[in-house]
């Protein structure tokens, strides 16, 4: 590309044109994935159009041209829908409390499996640690059930243990929806994103570990003093990523498909989030261009949460992707 | 892996222990036994259940052995030709999605991690742009109508054909291979397609067997696009299948499905075929995951060393 500044312009394009003809199978190659990126990333792009558009899914891809503007019309209506503020609360909640748990917790893992020195035993644990991940949700809340239906094992439990008399509707009831979340969350992702923490601890000098020693550091000194600060970049990093998409549910974007499969008529109440309400909208009531306005909104709001952390961290820490 | 041995190796050489020693390797004991109880019953408890009589299983008080033991529910899964069918549509769309992925992903990839690429800044802002950038589900859902896939199998296929995460991770993985390697082939007078069939792909193995990994994990389980982008109950896949059964027992009717099979003199239950189900979804993971364990991370810490 930067062949076409240089003053001999035409001996360059005739160059550059030989040079395309060189490498024609892998310009082939990459038109493909072009071609596969304007299909499925950029005409979706330009799909937007319909969230400020009276837009009738059967005039298809043209439509978004030739439908009339409605200018802000979805947005308000979403505004003064009875359900937005409880969807806007519930979204907000689920995110921020599966923060607070998913993303501490595999460093704490990372941490404690990095103190363990039976290798045996570590890597045992740690293969085991990050299996749940590969599961889907559908099995992950399958099991969830077995747990905590009524004749399940933690209402058995209690009962032979003589806490509770009748059974706890713990599927159903709204108070028990984001504890499910939360440790589903926690049970599926912590191995996981702890592979990455270890690696990047394995990569902490060990005379580091030495010569604290020397000096009298104590183990947990170590583990905070030297683990913990040679990590922090990672942390940072990872802490950028997940931020970005905390509407989504954070690093592994859980927040749907555990809304949408743990959720029902007995939990909706808490269990409505801003993706499973524009899949109702949209996908089952056909309502598209209402459910692409919110949609919207959610997107805004997350590509504004990645610019902020993103900046917030490179100002703070030096850290920072773009 | 070999550092981290040695640095501990040196670490009990070196100190006595002291009592501080002693607390916090207990606390890490402890706390990884938990991590792992806590991860294996859930997988240990379905496959009891999934063996145990669906009628018995009902009373509940089953914690680490079938009470008893019983083939029905995999008979009955066998049996029901709804499940059949879902099974083969999954295995179906896993082998030729990961198949189409693999191929298109690692092709658009290798283009792209050539440096003398020409347009190739271009071409790596339109990647990286959608990467963060998404129309949302609605407009591509407007797409893949328009393009007429909705309802059909390859809706299954074709959306999914590059990956975009995966198509980084290559590149990485491609401009790692020295380039003495592609030039000597040039020099030879090697085309550029057989450089890449002939030279890089067959070095390219674990990072072919890393995609196919995560490609076919993908594919087993998702259930999304079978929700939301087909009606036709052909296409119904075992993941699919799972997740209704799963939607509806939440709110406990598959207790009220359980008392009318009791009425109907089998053994089995909604939820005792459902654990089988569950058992048939899982168990191909479980089977490759010790063997492919490595390929496994590598899906991560490929792609992180960029990051």
């Amino acid at each position: 590309m930067t062949q076409t500044h240089t003053p001999v312009k035409r001996g360059k394009c005739a160059s550059a044109l030989r040079m395309i003809w060189r490498q024609r199978s892998l310009q082939l190659f990459v038109l493909f994935g072009v071609a596969y990126l304007i299909i499925f990333s950029y005409i979706p792009m330009m799909g937007i159009l319909m969230a400020f558009k009276n837009y009738k899914i059967s005039s298809g891809i043209r439509g978004l041209f030739t439908s009339p503007w409605v200018g802000m019309k979805y947005f308000v209506e979403f505004y003064t829908d009875y359900n937005f503020w409880s969807i806007i609360r519930n979204t907000l909640v689920m995110s921020l409390i599966k923060m607070a748990f998913t993303f501490p917790l595999p460093i704490l893992l990372a941490l404690v499996l990095n103190e363990v020195r039976n290798v045996k035993i570590k890597k045992i644990v740690q293969t085991t640690s990050y299996l749940p991940y590969f599961i889907s949700w559908v099995i992950v809340v399958g099991f969830a059930q077995l747990f905590l239906q009524f004749n399940g094992v933690i209402n058995v439990m209690l009962q032979r243990l003589g806490v509770i008399d009748k059974a706890i509707p713990f599927l159903t009831g709204e108070k028990y929806f984001l504890p499910i979340a939360v440790v589903t969350a926690c049970w599926k992702d912590m191995g996981w994103w702890a592979i990455l923490f270890l690696a990047a601890i394995t990569g902490i000098d060990p005379t580091l570990y030495e010569a604290a020693e020397i000096d009298g550091a104590g183990r947990l000194q170590r583990i905070w003093h030297i683990t913990m600060s040679g990590i922090r970049g990672t942390v940072t990093v990872v802490l950028i990523l997940a931020l970005g998409n905390l509407l989504g549910g954070g690093l592994s974007g859980s927040n749907f498909e555990q809304a949408y499969l743990i959720g029902n008529d007995g939990n909706n109440a808490v269990s409505e989030i801003v993706q499973t309400y524009v899949m109702k909208m949209g996908l089952s009531k056909g309502r598209y261009p209402y459910a692409a306005a919110i949609s919207l909104c959610q997107s805004v709001i997350s590509v504004f949460l990645v610019l902020t952390s993103n900046f917030v961290s490179k100002k703070a820490s030096g850290n920072s992707l773009f | 892996m070999s550092q981290l041995g040695a640095m501990t190796a040196r670490r009990r050489g070196h100190t006595r222990r002291t009592m501080e020693d002693r607390v916090v390797d207990a606390v890490v004991y402890i706390f990884i036994a938990v991590v792992f109880i806590v991860t294996a019953y859930p997988f240990w408890l379905s496959i009891v259940l999934a063996f145990n009589e669906g009628k018995d299983a009902q009373y509940g008080g089953i914690f680490f052995w079938p009470r008893k033991f019983s083939l029905d529910n995999f008979k009955e899964l066998i049996r029901d030709s709804q499940w059949g069918q879902a099974l083969g549509v999954s295995v179906a769309r896993t082998v030729l999605g990961t198949v189409v992925t693999v191929i298109g992903t690692s092709v658009v990839a290798y283009g792209l991690s050539y440096k003398q690429l020409v347009g190739r800044k271009v071409y790596m802002a339109l990647f990286i742009f959608a990467m963060y950038f998404s129309g949302g589900i609605i407009p591509y859902y407007m797409v893949l109508r328009q393009i007429k896939l909705l309802n059909t199998f390859f809706v299954y296929i074709i959306p999914g054909m590059i990956n975009m995460f995966y198509v980084l991770v290559s590149i990485s993985f491609f401009q790692e291979i020295p380039g003495e390697l592609g030039e000597s082939a040039r020099l030879d007078g090697a085309g550029e397609m057989s450089i890449f069939l002939r030279v890089m792909l067959p070095i390219s193995k674990p990072l072919l067997a890393t995609l196919a990994i995560f490609m076919a994990v993908g594919q087993w389980n998702n259930w999304f696009d079978t929700a939301f982008f087909t009606q036709n109950k052909a296409l119904r896949t075992m993941a699919y299948q799972l997740m209704s059964v799963i939607k509806k027992s939440s709110l406990g009717q598959a207790n009220m499905d359980a008392y009318t099979s009791s009425l109907a003199q089998s053994s089995f239950t909604t939820t005792s075929i459902m654990l089988a189900a569950m058992l048939v979804a899982v168990g191909p993971i479980l089977i490759v995951y010790p063997f492919f364990q490595r390929y496994f991370v590598t899906g991560l810490t490929i792609g992180s060393v960029k990051g």
